[in-house]
């Protein structure tokens, strides 16, 4: 039976990552052979896990610290975008010398390394091997920033469209010997459109990259319509991690909109730093009941506190619930909801991370 | 316009930070800051963010400019709104555009050129700056760019540096020479970080010092946002209390204890974090208030506008 697939996404500083890693645990523990890919250089991620570093590779987490009996896995890995699309233009190229005429191409090497975009496709590239590879029951996936989540959702299919028939035709055509010339007796307004806006040497120098990359076309599509037949089906379900905050919440809503548009499997909310209300109503309002060496100013002044403190968590805990029922309210019936507590310190080993398991669904089935 | 304060004497300010850690509240503080200062000023969200109206009870008019209130303003750029722009202006003729460039085939040539999202993006706010009326007058004195979460903030700030390198020559290369000029001068822009007094955000907060090489030298100033308010002036006195606390005391009591030690034990991480950031920093760290109670209403914006004020008028000529 192939893996089955959960994306967790989410906007920035929600602790996606962490809970990524803690589902992923999780589950480990629960006897799943399971994999993590982040997105994020989360060095603390790798420390937390008990790793030594965290790349491309998988690293295996050391389980048997926490279960000496565990029969599940757990691998941990960080997506390398460069490291990913040099691997994919070698494995779809016709031959080693044409793999290396894209690896060397100036074009390929800023659209590899050094600029947004690429990323969010060669995760879901990094994914679909891992996926291939067939070793998992589970492979969880920890996505870039809400707005770029979006990206990434639409990475697959703008790699199809850019692929399109009509594209070849107009691009690389002309690119051969002389340049830009067949577009140029095809359509003189649209040569001129182009070059006015790229410039000549420029718009030659992509529809080259076109050309050499031409070798890969017909791959490149079939994986990009591959991934997106993933993402759709019923191997694959979406998390979205949010916290009770009003622009989390809002980014979250805007995405579960995203994922009901494009059709995705949205499984529920996990909303992380949700502070729970004290277990007692209120604080008894008479002085303290004890006899301190304390001036009495200082007294008045813990009693004050102890007040103040309970009324502040009270206060905190009506305003998650009541964030969190917005942002349940109108979401599919389908879509369940986990708070994950407030944690008092960043999570710093694998104890620290089993600790949210509670708090954590349990393992997808089938 | 000498007496201004260093930061609002430049014409753009980036506000960068990870995401989640209130960039878009700090930029709403500075703008009210140059606001009063008699600037007419800009914010503008990237990548189709709309948070910053809803702070000031608006609505987003998206791309187009939206008063919030008296000489600020504030809009969200979006790539592809940028791209369309950029391209009108370059071909001059709006039907070229519609013609070429919004057929199928061209859409996507256009997302594939590298980087063209986030230069379009940068092209936008040195636009902006650069925009003046019939007159000659400056539309804008200070455009307020609320950057994206660091990583991807770091590559919009070296964008039109990487278009650079990527076209080499052509109109392309030539547009982004002139926004790299203007956006990487020190004397023209500067860098407003935000971080968090947690362990993970001031760590991101010193490698992205660490990453932004050359362009250190245009940051202003950190701002720590969240800092809790101690509970006590002795706060040893906690400790006093538990040791005498008998456990036939009701049992709220003890919770509300707990409650206290937590808020205090959290509130000496917070000082340990700030101190490991200024030590990292060659600017001012400049902690921001938690927001106890939830919904950041006008006044809290102005009271966090004067604070920035406070702190960084200081060293005004």
């Amino acid at each position: 039976m192939s893996a089955q697939v959960v994306v967790c996404c989410g906007s920035g500083g929600v602790g996606k990552t962490t809970v990524s890693a803690a589902l992923a645990l999780k589950w480990a523990l629960a006897g799943k052979r399971v994999a993590v890919l982040t997105i994020d250089p989360a060095r603390r991620l790798a420390d937390s896990l008990d790793i030594g570093a965290l790349d491309n590779q998988p690293r295996r987490v050391p389980l048997e610290q926490l279960d000496p009996a565990c029969t599940g896995r757990l691998d941990a890995m960080m997506l390398d975008a460069k490291d990913t699309f040099d691997a994919m233009v070698r494995r779809l190229a016709r031959s080693p010398e044409n793999a290396q005429r894209i690896l060397d191409h100036r074009y390929y090497r800023f659209a590899s390394s050094r600029l947004g975009g690429s990323h969010e496709y060669m995760a879901m590239e990094r994914l679909f091997t891992l996926w291939q590879e067939g070793d998992y029951d589970l492979i969880v996936l920890d996505t870039p920033p809400t707005r770029h989540a979006l990206d990434f959702l639409r990475a697959p299919q703008r790699m199809a469209g850019l692929m399109d028939q009509g594209v070849l035709r107009w691009l690389v055509m002309p690119a051969t010997k002389g340049g830009w010339r067949a577009l140029e007796l095809g359509s003189e307004v649209v040569a001129k459109a182009l070059k006015r806006v790229l410039g000549q040497g420029t718009v030659g120098e992509i529809a080259d990259f076109f050309e050499v990359f031409r070798d890969l076309w017909e791959g490149f599509r079939e994986r990009s319509e591959d991934v997106d037949g993933l993402l759709r089906s019923d191997r694959t379900r979406f998390f979205l991690v949010s916290t009770p905050s009003p622009t989390a919440r809002e980014d979250a809503r805007y995405f579960v909109e995203v994922l009901a548009e494009r059709q995705l499997p949205f499984a529920g909310f996990l909303v992380n730093r949700t502070v729970a209300p004290p277990v007692h109503p209120s604080v008894p309002d008479a002085g303290l009941p004890l006899d301190l060496d304390l001036a009495p100013e200082r007294a008045e002044a813990v009693r004050a506190a102890l007040q103040r403190v309970h009324a502040l968590r009270r206060g905190l805990a009506e305003d998650h619930a009541a964030s969190i029922a917005v942002l349940t309210e109108g979401a599919p019936a389908s879509a369940a909801c986990w708070t994950v507590p407030e944690q008092p310190t960043d999570l710093h080993d694998l104890a620290a991370l089993a600790g949210l398991s509670p708090h954590l669904p349990e393992a997808p089935e089938g | 316009m000498s007496d201004l304060a260093p930061i609002l004497d430049r014409r753009v300010v980036f506000v960068t930070g990870k995401g989640g850690v209130g960039k878009t509240t700090v930029c709403a503080a500075l703008g009210l800051w140059a606001a009063r200062a008699g600037l007419r000023t800009i914010v503008t969200e990237t990548s189709g963010a709309r948070h910053l109206p809803g702070l000031f009870g608006k609505r987003s008019a998206g791309y187009a400019p939206v008063e919030l209130a008296p000489g600020l303003s504030t809009l969200s750029i979006t790539p592809e709104e940028a791209i369309e722009e950029y391209i009108v202006q370059q071909v001059k003729v709006r039907k070229i555009y519609e013609l070429v460039f919004r057929n199928r085939v061209m859409g996507p040539f256009m997302d594939a050129v590298p980087g063209l999202h986030d230069a379009v993006q940068l092209g936008k706010v040195f636009d902006l700056q650069r925009e003046t009326t019939a007159f000659g007058r400056r539309v804008w004195d200070l455009v307020i760019v609320d950057a994206p979460a660091t990583g991807h903030g770091l590559t919009l700030l070296g964008a039109a540096r990487s278009m650079m390198e990527l076209t080499r020559r052509g109109p392309l290369h030539e547009n982004n020479r002139i926004v790299d000029e203007v956006l990487s001068d020190p004397a023209l822009t500067a860098l407003l970080l935000v971080s968090l007094p947690e362990e993970m955000p001031v760590n991101e907060t010193l490698e992205l010092v660490a990453r932004l090489g050359p362009h250190e030298a245009r940051i202003q100033a950190c701002v720590l946002n969240q800092l809790l308010p101690g509970l006590l002036d002795h706060p040893e006195d906690l400790a006093l209390v538990r040791r005498s606390l008998p456990d036939s005391a009701p049992a709220a009591l003890h919770e509300a204890l707990d409650l206290a030690e937590d808020w205090q034990a959290r509130v000496e991480r917070q000082e340990r974090c700030r101190e490991t950031l200024q030590a990292g920093l060659p600017v001012p760290v400049l902690p921001f208030p938690h927001r106890l109670q939830a919904p950041l209403g006008p006044e809290d914006l102005d009271a966090l506008s004067r604070l920035l004020e406070q702190a960084l008028s200081g060293e005004a000529a």
